[in-house]
């Protein structure tokens, strides 16, 4: 073993001579000539032309043209190029050589990446959707998730607030889970990561695998119960050298389209001087003469956003020599947020490198360090929690700024005037509140593979992710997030530091063996997974000096918001699937892992997780083989048991709480608790799916359908079941309760013209559907604020009131059902849904209904792609139809009261009985005991139709002739990203959006749909440029 | 590597990997390893006596003083969301199938059942510990004391109520059926028993913690709910000549200030809060004053370096009708009671009554340490009288009542015994949480509570709203003896 060590380190000495040793020895002759299709004998641009066994190569131009200089007249050179043969020519002194390649027949036979392995597509029996990340390279976005809307069929990715590097979902088949995550598991180059797939560099990816369907994704047992996404990064390939630099830069900003109309100036003292009219009390001298306000509105929400640039650079250089293929990409983003005091920035850099030790045995070894840094300053969030919120609900006759042009550092106005609340200028806020997160990740493998026979291949790996977040807070003195916090105000920090580390051993044994027409790859192995995290998280305040946020620097720490956190687990998983086709058109793939999980409870260890599918090519059948429309016709369908193991780490235990103190007399006691109830049976959600599919291509691939069905049931739904609080406890953790989705999933390819000017178009749209189809035993409901997942009904309806208009008279008051001691002549009238005649709220039997459903119809997107000599052009388009979005922002933005500002079409309220207004918003007068009903009894009027199309990005390239000489190729493109959404939602600018009160997610399952006004996705306008040397 | 390979195929198997597979929390500890030694248990107590803070600070007040004739809300029209608070003092909780979902009957709810639970598990582990005795006494009688102080809350607010005794430990387990009120006070009773015999006196005991006064004061309290006047008098007594407590010779020296006096000798059992940013504190004297106020006027009143506007609706306000039953000369009224002016308010003048009693001065706005007074040694005195009285001992009782009556610089009572022992519990007693129940153990909460909503409506203007402000429709449409049970655990018990 160390002799071929030694021996092979002779030969990478040697390699490196090589290397040095071109432009030394390459000035002998030069070979030039043009490569064309032999089909169509139009140019081939892009192939690879390499002087056989040196590293000298080039690729043709885009007219198929190259010149390479040879050493020797002897030299032979290799022509290649994917999906056509490689030629060997020999020189033989020729100084032109033409080359007219031959598509390879095997190589039509595309190759995906499946779990632990690849395939070639034609004999994928499961449900897989791959994505070339190379196609999308232009769109300027950070986030790789964000370049895949729309582009798979199943896959619901709503960017659901824009934030700059978050607030992205991806719902993979509807699937969800009542307490159990719901995000797809993420596996980068074979490693399934336990950081944040948005720090990840797009430009890195090669190409992007998703897994839908149990036969494809049971292989990952526990954890693939949500779909897997299979991110492949690039590698060096056969054949290349090749330095690729793309630089872009754009600007951000936020359209008018969609922006929440408030009452101006004007219009909100307009407002005022009604309702205090209205009451019959004085008005205020500040409201007597609304139009003294005329231009002078304060659009405190406008003021926050900015117009931003956002600049891209990346660098790639692939490599190869006979031995060593090696791909290493650096990256560079720099991000500033269109909310003020916002930005995010991300360094990366990967290096992917495999060396061919000898014939039979490669080790691999790729290390990817990426450094991000992320500020967004308390923008989302309800009132008093995001900055945005506060900014559209402050009154528009507050000043931002004092006659002297400096900003005011807060307004509050005399009581008298209504005004119960204070503000600090939302600018300052933006601009003085740190709310940092430094991400450092690491992630690596190392591999090595062994091919004794032919046939058969070993491969063992070590991977391991070293993942740090330090995210720091802080609020000086002289800023808030908080309404009526009058500044100064106590100033307050938290740091909150997690180290992750995650580290996995994969030892996988692949045999493939033909006898006459039967074909056999067997595949098994052993996997060991540990991963741990240590959290340290310190919250204080009143801080002796704002330039000092350091701990020590602190009067006061929060006990309750300070701890250490430890979550470790442990996954220990063997696994193994045969496939087998019959003459290549019967095919056969069974696969089955075991999981043993520290999560699960000590009665319930290990879960084993089998899939079965089937597949038959009916095109290969003698009664179509011969058809002239029909290239491919593929029937399959499967069946699998998948899980989520998105439990907790410890859910199974009764913890213990050691942080609830008494005192006695002055002396601090410190106290324990126990805080959850044991669970030893606690175990994994169980998703059972079966799926149908049909692959169709026709005249000569033109045209190419998928059609898939599926539907699943998950059952040992990981359930924070509610129990009631006299037994001390609020919730039991148990695997209970069953909810089946299913849906349709179509994807069409065409190539609408082909030659000179081509142009292609893809397209999808899909049908998700769920049922809850049992609870627990005596729940059939769970409630959320304006939410219920309830038996028999679809995941996580809207829930609340049904509205009725308003009272119109006193006839009409008197007739109708009310709200006892509040329902008024003009306010809102909701329906009696129980029919006991009167309006309660609370408990099971109370006025409550289903009101709205956040869950779309159908899904879609369309790709159109065209290029024409040097242009290039795409378009891709996305859309949803019937989601409805919770316009939850209302309960401020619509207080009849008059504490906050409204949005603009509360003008056309209820006044008096003569003049009633529009019916949608009731009477000012009453106070809150009257108006309280209409914001705080959530009820229909606040459910808005979200459906949307959404020109999602456009794409205009070219090809800069006559630079061959310094580049192989060079291009410039422009790129316009959210270019126009075309929706009725008029609750805000973004229908996609999810939100939860503290800013912090999208409000999980159970409550998705709700609008509080987060950080608005910007459009950006981007130009840039492709070098490749 | 080999090893790992070895493990991986083993484990594959099933065969052994139990301990690769079991990894306990390290961040704290859990049930198995709990619950041994007389830390944990001391710990465990400590953690029983937690929801009473919470309950204390806001929510027991407003559902036992304010629903009573003694305090009120003070509107505000400015501002909305306040039916929480308004529902329960002027008697209009929405109570449809015997629920509501008004967050005060909530909380208190949750918070006595939080101190249940807690003491179960001492209770179901500590017989078995390998511990000191006299600290298992200790801890167990602490347990029992607050497991049937809690029970009583419950009986006394909601009627019949699940009542449990051991720990939960599945969710089958965590919805009993209604107990009838019979059955709980005889558990309340035998606790409270138990309680005494194991608690250590006053002298002994750590300041602060339950004692055996304190669980003899709590029984008879029991005992004078139910009529047992006899028995009342004999614990009474028991406490009385115990020579643990005496009547501090100043009224408003009995009540603590917020850091020294605490659990003077007067007290007999007081909820525990200290000021700083431990979680300790209380800030119901914030949630007793009305708004809106201005930053200089709460810094007035409580003295701190960092006073900020309130803005919202005051609630536990003293009505009128307390500020007359003072008779003249009562000491007492004016170390009670103070008054303070709202140049914001929407109210008249904006002059307000406050409670007194709370005012201590303390550093940071929101953030107080007085404790807050359950019982008091006055109130023995008081309970004793009362039992003595009902029993047809007047001369008996008579010196107890005068003992008290005479702090507050008040001469011997005349008139009717009783009625004098009702008044005088009403004004010695004001804002500790004693009114409410005292009108529904002697039946009078109907009448006085139905009259006292009479004289708000016929005048609005002195029970704090603005002129032009009127009493919301249904006030006073629901006066029940019994709050209804909370409807959002209505939902996950179907037993109610």
């Amino acid at each position: 073993m160390k002799k071929r060590f030694y021996r092979n380190s002779r030969k990478f000495l040697l390699v490196f001579s090589l290397l040095w040793g071109i432009t030394v020895m390459a000035q002998e002759a030069t070979v030039t000539g043009t490569i064309i299709s032999s089909e169509d004998s139009l140019p081939l641009p892009g192939v690879n032309v390499i002087v056989s066994g040196t590293t000298v190569g080039t690729v043709t131009d885009f007219d198929g043209n190259y010149s390479i200089q040879v050493s020797s007249s002897n030299s032979s050179l290799l022509f290649s190029y994917i999906g056509f043969t490689t030629q060997t020519i020999a020189v033989n002194g020729q100084s032109q050589i033409n080359v007219s390649m031959v598509q390879d027949a095997a190589a039509l036979d595309e190759v995906v990446v499946v779990g632990y392995g690849t395939q070639i597509k034609r004999k994928v029996t499961g449900s897989v959707q791959t994505v070339d990340l190379e196609d999308f390279a232009d769109i300027p976005v950070t986030q790789v998730t964000q370049k895949l809307q729309g582009q798979l069929a199943g896959v619901q990715i709503n960017q659901t607030t824009g934030k700059p590097g978050q607030g992205i979902s991806v719902r993979i088949r509807g699937q969800l889970s009542v307490s159990g995550g719901s995000d797809p598991l993420y596996v980068v180059d074979g490693f399934p990561i336990a950081g944040n797939i948005n720090t990840l560099n797009p430009a890195e990816i090669e190409t992007i695998s998703v897994l839908k369907d149990a036969a494809s994704t049971s292989l990952y047992g526990s954890r693939a119960a949500n779909g897997v996404v299979l991110i492949t990064t690039k590698q060096g390939k056969t054949g290349q050298t090749n330095v690729s630099l793309n630089i872009s830069t754009g600007i951000q900003s936020v359209p008018q389209r969609g922006r929440i109309d408030m009452m101006d100036a004007v219009e909100f003292a307009q407002f005022k001087k009604e309702y205090y009219e209205d009451q019959g009390s004085p008005v205020p001298d500040i409201f007597q003469n609304p139009s003294q306000y005329k231009g002078q509105t304060n659009d405190w929400y406008d003021a926050l956003l900015r117009t931003s640039p956002q600049t891209i650079y990346s660098l790639a250089i692939s490599s190869n020599t006979e031995k060593l293929r090696s791909s290493v990409v650096a990256g560079f983003t720099d991000r500033e947020g269109v909310v003020l005091g916002s930005d995010w920035r991300q360094y990366t850099l990967r290096a992917n490198l495999a060396y061919d030790i000898s014939d039979d045995i490669t080790i691999g070894v790729n290390v990817a360090p990426s450094w991000v840094i992320d500020n967004t300053p308390r923008t989302d969030g309800t009132r008093g929690q995001g900055i945005l919120f506060n900014a559209l609900h402050t009154w528009p006759i507050m000043p931002i700024y004092n006659d002297d042009g400096t900003r005011t550092e807060f307004n509050r106005f005399p009581a008298d005037t209504g005004n119960i609340f204070s503000y600090a200028n939302w600018l300052n806020s933006a601009e003085r509140i740190t709310e940092e997160t430094k991400n450092l990740n690491l992630l690596s493998n190392a591999y090595i593979e062994w091919k004794p026979i032919n046939g058969l291949s070993i491969k063992s790996s070590l991977n391991a992710e070293f993942y740090r977040s330090q995210y720091k807070y802080f609020s000086p003195t002289n800023a808030t997030f908080r309404i009526n916090a009058p500044i100064p105000t106590n100033n307050e920090a938290i740091w909150d530091n997690r180290d992750t580390f995650s580290w996995l051993n994969e030892n996988i044994a692949t045999y493939t063996k033909s006898f006459g027409n039967h074909n056999f790859s067997l595949l098994g192995g052993f996997t060991y997974q540990k991963f741990r995290l240590d959290r340290s998280r310190f919250e204080a305040s009143d801080f002796a000096d704002d330039r000092l946020p350091v701990i020590q620097g602190a009067t006061n720490i929060n006990r309750a918001g300070t701890f250490d956190e430890v979550q470790e687990n442990t996954l220990v998983s063997g696994l193994s699937r045969l496939t087998y086709d019959y003459k290549g058109k019967y095919l056969l793939t069974a696969s089955i892992r075991s999981d043993g999980s520290s999560r699960f409870g000590s009665e319930n260890r290990w879960g084993t997780f089998p899939s079965v599918s089937a597949g038959w090519i009916a095109s290969d059948e003698s009664f179509l083989e011969n058809s002239e429309s029909i290239s491919l016709l593929k029937l399959r369908g499967s069946w699998g048991i998948t899980g989520n193991n998105n439990i907790g780490n410890y859910t199974q235990y009764a913890l213990i709480d050691n942080n609830v103190p008494a005192v006695f007399g002055d002396t601090f006691a410190p106290g324990s608790a126990v805080n959850s109830l044991s669970n030893p049976n606690l175990g994994w959600e169980t998703t059972k799916q079966f799926d149908i599919g049909l692959d169709l291509s026709l005249f000569n691939d033109r045209v190419s359908f998928v059609y898939d069905y599926y539907k699943k049931n998950t059952t040992n739904l990981l359930f924070n079941i509610q129990v009631p609080r006299e037994s001390g406890f609020s919730n039991f953790s148990d695997n209970i309760g069953e909810i089946k989705f299913w849906g349709h999933e179509f994807s069409l390819n065409t190539v609408n013209t082909t030659g000179k000017f081509k142009w292609t178009t893809s397209a999808n749209i899909s049908f998700n559907r769920n049922e809850v189809v049992a609870l627990a035993e005596g729940i059939d409901q769970v409630f959320g604020d304006y939410h219920i997942t309830q038996v028999g009904q679809p995941f996580g309806q809207f829930y609340g009131h049904l509205s009725d208009g308003v009272y119109l008279n006193q006839e009409d008051l008197d007739s109708s059902p009310q709200v006892p001691g509040r329902s008024t002549v003009g306010s809102i009238k909701l329906v009696d849904v129980n029919g006991d005649g009167v309006i309660t709220r609370g408990g099971l039997n109370d006025d409550r209904a289903l009101m709205g459903n956040p869950f779309p119809d159908f899904t879609y997107g369309i790709t159109n792609r065209i290029s024409y000599e040097n242009w290039d052009f795409s378009v891709v388009g996305t859309g949803s139809q019937g989601n409805e979005v919770l316009v939850r922002h209302l309960f401020s933005t619509a207080n009849l009261d008059g504490v906050f500002n409204l949005i603009a079409s509360v003008k056309d309220r209820f006044r008096s009985v003569e003049n009633p207004g529009a019916g949608f918003f009731g009477t000012t007068v009453g106070g809150g005991n009257v108006t309280g009903i209409e914001r705080d009894w959530i009820n229909d009027r606040f459910v808005a139709d979200a459906s949307y199309f959404n020109i999602r990005n456009i794409t205009l390239g070219y090809t800069l002739p006559g630079l061959e000489k310094y580049f192989k190729s060079a291009r410039i493109y422009g790129s316009i990203q959210n270019v126009h959404i075309f929706t009725k939602y008029w609750g805000g600018p973004n229908p996609e959006v999810s939100s939860q009160n503290n800013g912090q997610g999208d409000g999980g399952n159970l409550s998705q749909g709700v609008d509080l006004t987060g950080y608005p996705v910007p459009r950006i306008i981007n130009i840039g440029v492709n070098l490749n040397f | 590597m080999k090893k790992i390979i070895i493990l991986l195929v083993l484990c594959t198997l099933g065969i052994s990997c139990d301990d690769e597979l079991t990894i306990f929390p390290e961040d704290s500890l859990s049930v198995p390893t709990f619950f041994k030694t007389e830390e944990d248990f001391t710990q465990a107590i400590n953690a029983t006596y937690e929801p009473l803070r919470n309950m204390y600070n806001q929510s027991k007040p407003f559902l036992t003083e304010m629903s009573s004739d003694n305090t009120y809300y003070a509107r505000n029209t400015a501002f909305g969301a306040t039916e929480q608070q308004e529902d329960i003092a002027d008697h209009s909780i929405p109570s449809d199938g015997g629920i509501t979902a008004n967050s005060h009957v909530t909380n208190v709810y949750r918070d006595l059942y939080a101190i249940i639970a807690r003491a179960n598990q001492i209770l179901i582990t500590i017989d078995e510990a390998e511990i000191d005795e006299t600290v298992r006494a200790n801890v167990k009688g602490q347990a029992l004391f607050l497991r049937s102080f809690a029970y009583f809350d419950l009986v006394q607010l909601y009627g019949s109520v699940p009542m449990h005794l051991e720990p939960v430990t599945d969710r089958e387990g965590a919805a009993l059926p209604l107990s009838t009120e019979d059955v709980i006070y005889a558990q309340i009773v035998q606790d409270a028993q138990g309680a005494i015999s194991l608690l250590p006196l006053k002298s002994i005991q750590e300041p602060g913690r339950a004692t055996s006064g304190a669980a003899r004061t709590l029984l008879a309290n029991v005992h004078i709910v139910l009529e047992q006047w006899n028995q009342a008098e004999i614990l009474l007594k028991e406490v009385v000549g115990s020579d643990q407590y005496m009547l501090m010779p100043n009224y408003e020296d009995a009540f603590s200030e917020n850091s020294s006096n605490k659990n003077n000798m007067e007290s007999v059992f007081e909820i525990q809060y200290r000021e700083g940013a431990e979680g300790l504190q209380g800030n119901f004297l914030y949630n007793f004053l009305p708004r809106p106020i201005e930053a200089d006027e709460v810094g007035a009143i409580t003295g701190t370096s960092n006073p900020q506007p309130i803005n919202g609706e005051g609630n536990n306000i003293p009505t009128p009708d307390i500020i007359a039953a003072y008779e003249e000369g009562d000491l007492r009224e004016d170390a009670s009671i103070q008054y303070v002016t709202l140049s914001e308010s929407f109210w008249n003048d904006g002059v307000y009554p406050i409670i007194k009693k709370y005012v201590e001065p303390h550093a940071l706005h929101q953030n107080h340490g007085m404790n807050f007074p359950v019982y008091r040694y006055s109130e023995v005195l008081l309970f004793l009288a009362e039992a003595l009285e009902e029993q047809g001992k007047g001369g008996e009782a008579l010196p107890y009542l005068t003992e008290v009556r005479t702090r507050a610089g008040l001469l011997e009572a005349s008139g009717d015994l009783g009625e004098a022992i009702f008044n005088e519990r009403r004004v010695e007693l004001a804002f500790e949480n004693k009114r409410w129940f005292d009108l529904v153990r002697t039946g009078r909460a109907n009448e006085v509570i139905t009259a006292f909503g009479a004289r708000v409506f016929s005048n609005p203007n002195n029970y704090y709203y603005p002129v032009g402000a009127e009493p919301r429709g249904n006030s006073f449409s629901n006066i029940r003896l019994r709050y209804a049970l909370p409807a959002s655990e209505s939902e996950f018990n179907p037993n109610f």
